[in-house]
């Protein structure tokens, strides 16, 4: 019978680290993977001999860039993987990192996600996969998310407007965060006063799409004790699980595929919406936050909003929905996006994420889709 | 030796000038239809059933009419080949399968949740792609 990865070895994240997301810039891709990576192995007292795998994460860099990375960090001479996956390639990257520590193949192993943006923007996620439609060179991915943002508007009697509740929240949490792309605290006036883009979509209302590193270690209950570091600090992943998308409701498939694998990440966890303290989601767009909030089941359908309101989703609230900032904040450097997530929420679990600490922090879930096609959840406790 | 250029092929035509024996005066679309489980599909391809898989996949001719589920403005817009402003929808249409399309600019800013759309032709502006350009319009009540 298959197994779940809870019933294979458990798996710690014991090092995480970033190099900042920011607009693009000169910075050799080399350069953002080794701080990221040094980070996470100090963050985890590691040396680089320890690490016996590695997950490379990217999107948009061209064929086998992690030996150009790596290399510098001492003699690889381990196995490497590279893995793109759209928007999820940080997500994936870090599963199979996980599934090669649970399964009793390495006991450490590392997720790697990096990105930049090369001249004229370099890969893109192929969509129709050469079938056309009615308007397809009309309707950017912007203009898919404000579609939704009307029609849930319209669903639950809110003003469009409402829904950009979400970018003020999550600027008041990137504020705080010295690795978001957007450092700065934006009032709704602002988040709506910026030059209309689709529907009532402003930019701020829309992730920037930068550059940048996140890295994970993560490592098993032996290896852990093999090499003396610190139990205390370590943060389990309960759960791992991936879906794709179905026919289903094909004008919001994003919605349908994550109630689904977010669930089922949580029954293979053992938890229960009720014991999320912190959660990161794929906010590309403001609207998204609130549907894949909603597909949580961490409040019913239609009661986002009046929640945000009441200050239900803030750090200090009933559950921390994007403490990081989001990728509203954040940014979405694509490769690094879903393990940056991961950092985030084990800084959290740790009670170290500083002035964004939610109080009591012990359960997260993190969650990434990939052109609405692919999606992964993972759970981590404490 | 000169290579010899490849002549792209053809696309598949999205909708035709005629329209169904329910809705004469409006043009059609060509989606198909899953032989195996009835799945309802928008454009035809024989790829395969996006729902069962099967490849038994058969072109029907669908009524240019539906309701719209939502819409919204673009204000922005980079792609070649269209200025903005301009209004999109998603039309679930009276045969099935859900469209996303271009709402016609003169009836567009009247245009609501739950209305009845149909198709019309007109001028097509972008090269290589034929004389005309489908758009969805407000049915006349």
């Amino acid at each position: 019978m298959a197994k779940l990865i809870g019933d294979l070895r458990p798996v710690y994240v014991v090092g995480v680290g970033w190099h900042k997301y920011q607009y693009p810039t000169d910075t050799p891709y080399v350069a953002m993977g080794l701080k990221a990576v040094r980070d996470a192995l100090a963050d985890g007292g590691l040396e680089w001999s320890a690490v016996e795998s590695s997950y490379i994460a990217h999107m948009r860099l061209g064929g086998a860039i992690g030996r150009a990375m790596l290399r510098h960090l001492g003699a690889l001479g381990k196995p490497l993987v590279h893995v793109e996956n759209a928007s999820a390639s940080g997500s994936t990257a870090f599963r199979h990192a996980c599934i090669e520590v649970a399964s009793g193949i390495s006991d450490v192993a590392l997720a790697l996600g990096i990105d930049k943006v090369p001249e004229g923007g370099g890969a893109r996620p192929a969509r129709g996969g050469g079938l056309r439609g009615l308007a397809d060179d009309a309707i950017v991915p912007f203009t898919s998310f404000a579609l939704l943002t009307n029609r849930y508007a319209a669903q639950f009697g809110l003003r469009p407007e409402d829904i950009a509740l979400v970018a003020v929240k999550n600027s008041a949490n990137g504020a705080l965060n010295p690795n978001a792309q957007r450092q700065q605290a934006r009032t709704l006036e602002e988040v709506l006063g910026g030059r209309p883009i689709s529907g009532t979509l402003t930019p701020l209302q829309c992730t920037p799409v930068g550059e940048g590193a996140a890295a994970a270690i993560v490592a098993s209950e032996e290896g852990i004790k093999r090499l003396g570091l610190d139990m205390g600090r370590a943060v389990r992943v309960l759960s791992s699980t991936a879906g794709t998308e179905t026919a289903e409701d094909p004008l919001n498939r994003d919605t349908v595929l994550s109630r689904e694998v977010m669930q089922r990440s949580m029954r293979e966890a053992g938890v229960t919406s009720k014991d999320l303290d912190v959660l990161e989601v794929h906010d590309a767009f403001t609207i998204e936050e609130l549907l894949y909030a909603e597909a949580t089941g961490i409040c019913p359908e239609g009661q986002f909003i009046p929640m945000l309101k009441e200050g239900a989703f803030d750090i200090g609230g009933q559950c921390a929905i994007s403490p990081s900032g989001g990728l509203l904040s954040c940014g979405h450097p694509i490769g690094p996006t879903g393990v940056g997530q991961i950092g985030e929420i084990v800084t959290q679990i740790r009670g170290e994420a500083g002035a964004r600490q939610h109080k009591g922090a012990r359960t997260g879930l993190a969650h990434m889709v990939g052109v609405g096609a692919v999606c992964y959840v993972h759970v981590l406790q404490k | 030796m000169e290579e010899e250029k490849k002549a792209s092929p053809t696309p598949r035509p999205l909708f035709q000038e005629a329209g169904t024996g329910a809705l004469p005066d409006h043009p059609a679309l060509f989606g198909g239809r899953c032989e195996n489980c009835g799945f309802m599909f928008f454009p035809m391809q024989k790829y395969g059933c996006e729902s069962c898989g099967s490849v038994k996949l058969t072109e029907c001719v669908l009524t240019g009419r539906g309701k719209i589920l939502t819409l919204a403005k673009v204000h922005e817009h980079k792609g070649p080949g269209r200025e903005a402003p301009f209004t999109v929808a998603a039309v679930q249409l009276d045969d099935g399968p859900m469209v996303r399309a271009l709402l016609d600019a003169a009836t567009a800013d009247e245009t609501k949740y739950g209305d009845t759309v149909v198709t019309k032709l007109i001028p097509e502006t972008r090269p290589n792609r034929g004389p005309y350009d489908l758009r969805f319009t407000r049915q006349a009540s």
